[in-house]
């Protein structure tokens, strides 16, 4: 019948069990077959590193190995290392150029005003010890 | 369980400082029996930086000042031992006062605090009695950290266990100061705080570094001369037993006690300063080096801290990369043992 004729077209029939390949055939699917098999190892350890390094990247994230994760703010408590306190952050980025001491790091409850003046061209340092505050720690 | 009457405390006001910088503001006030100092820039910060400075300091000094009738820490010691469900923000100074202890092999020790208590330190420094004919009691060597446990916000203190975090506490305080001040700027610029001496940096900081004076108390006359460094990142801290000092029977005390004897430490050290990645290693690494003694050199150099120890005989010896030249920059090493030992315990979330 035509519509049959029509379904069948281009279709190529099953074969029978232990039916034989066609000559020629043979060598092509066991060529396909080792190329799927090779693909798909290939695919299989692309997939173990993946999941491997997926894996250790979130191990990192969940368990930092020295300093806390950048970037919380907190006063009452939280282990967050401040941005740029994971050691010496890389000289001459883009703050400005100070050339004074802003700070003294002595010994503990000295309380020490330091100030720096300029008198007739000439850089003068007064350093005020004062009487400790009413608190203490 | 007695009920705490909340005592209302007024911050002393912020006071503009010249450095002769016009690129950085600088502002200090009275804090914590010491004084806070805040340095930032761009300068158009300063008000947003001392305000955020004052909020921690403010939490600080309720959560952990053992000198405030009213604050966290004193309740705790007012309660006689038990366990306590106590504030993040205790949680973590404890925390980090354990983990200093354990990092410095117990030379730091919250538990030092009735030792320093029957030494004459019983209260606020500036309120302390400066002489006294009777001698101090015999000494009372410290309970031990291992004593004080810490699982997240839940407390053991042992009965007739005291805490001191001195050791830590404004080590923390610099930290979460340079955090809260970073946050409120929106990471914008760069801050230094400084409280008494101990000091953190955050953000991008001035060219070759913020500018920092390594010194002793400033009526110290005789060698070391002061000596200018460069801070790029991390922080550091001074402890000596220069400074809060005392007599009690024709014998100098002062504040920095050895957990094992219960007295002053006699070791060979006056004053260390240590640069680390955060102000709570590098505080609780120069009180445990004074404690130390001639060990702290072996101590300091396997830890890779730069350090400055400076003897009795006014001597100066440098580890860790220490600059030798005046004005160069700190090799901070990055990485913090304190955060991260009280993480492990739960003591910090």
């Amino acid at each position: 019948m035509n519509t049959d004729r029509g379904q069948n077209e281009g279709r190529v029939p099953l074969r029978e069990l232990g039916d034989a390949d066609p000559p020629g055939r043979t060598r092509g699917r066991r060529d396909s077959f080792r190329k799927a098999r090779r693909m798909s190892n290939w695919t299989a350890a692309a997939l173990m590193v993946g999941t491997g390094a997926a894996a250790v990247a979130l191990a990192h994230q969940s368990f930092p190995a020295a300093a806390p994760a950048a970037g919380a703010a907190g006063q009452t408590g939280g282990t967050a290392t401040p941005a740029g306190r994971t050691g010496a952050n890389p000289q001459g980025t883009s703050g400005p150029s100070v050339t004074h001491s802003v700070a003294t790091t002595t010994a503990s409850g000295v309380t020490v005003t330091t100030t720096t003046r300029t008198v007739n061209g000439k850089t003068v340092v007064t350093q005020v010890r004062h009487a400790p505050a009413s608190a203490d720690n | 369980m007695r009920a705490i009457a909340p005592t209302l405390t007024c911050a002393a006001p912020w006071r503009r400082v010249a450095t002769g910088d016009d690129v950085v503001a600088v502002a200090e006030r009275a804090a914590l029996g010491t004084t806070a100092r805040v340095a930032v820039w761009p300068p158009a910060s300063l008000g947003v930086a001392c305000a955020a400075v004052d909020d921690v300091l403010a939490a600080l000094d309720q959560q952990a000042s053992r000198f405030r009738e009213d604050s966290e820490l004193s309740w705790l010691h007012a309660a006689g031992g038990g366990i306590f469900m106590i504030s993040d923000g205790l949680a973590e100074a404890v925390g980090v006062a354990l983990a200093a202890a354990r990092w410095t092999g117990g030379r730091t020790d919250p538990t030092v605090c009735d030792a320093l208590i029957s030494l004459g330190y019983d209260r606020d420094f500036a309120a302390i009695e400066q002489q006294r004919d009777e001698p101090p009691p015999a000494p009372a060597p410290a309970p031990g950290w291992h004593l004080v446990r810490l699982d997240g916000p839940l407390l053991r203190l042992p009965p007739g266990v005291r805490l001191d975090l001195g050791a830590t506490a404004k080590g923390v305080g610099s930290d979460r100061a340079v955090r809260a001040v970073m946050s409120a700027t929106g990471q914008a610029g760069g801050v230094l705080v400084s409280l008494g001496g101990d000091i953190a940096v955050a953000g991008t900081p001035p060219r070759a570094g913020w500018p920092v004076t390594v010194a002793e108390a400033p009526y110290h006359a005789g060698p070391p001369q002061p000596q200018l460094v460069r801070l790029t990142g991390g922080a550091v801290a001074t402890s000596s037993v220069t400074c809060r000092q005392w007599r009690r029977g024709g014998t100098t005390l002062h504040h920095i006690v050895d957990p094992c004897t219960g007295r002053p430490a006699d070791g060979p050290w006056r004053t260390v300063s240590v640069a680390a990645a955060t102000c709570a290693d590098a505080n609780a690494a120069a009180t445990a080096a004074i404690v130390a003694g001639w060990r702290a050199v072996s101590w300091l150099t396997r830890e890779g801290l730069p350090a400055r120890l400076v003897g009795h005989n006014g001597e100066v010896r440098r580890l860790g990369g220490w600059p030798a030249v005046s004005g160069s920059p700190i090799p901070v090493v990055p990485g913090t043992h304190v955060y991260a030992g009280a993480r492990r315990s739960g003591g910090a979330r």
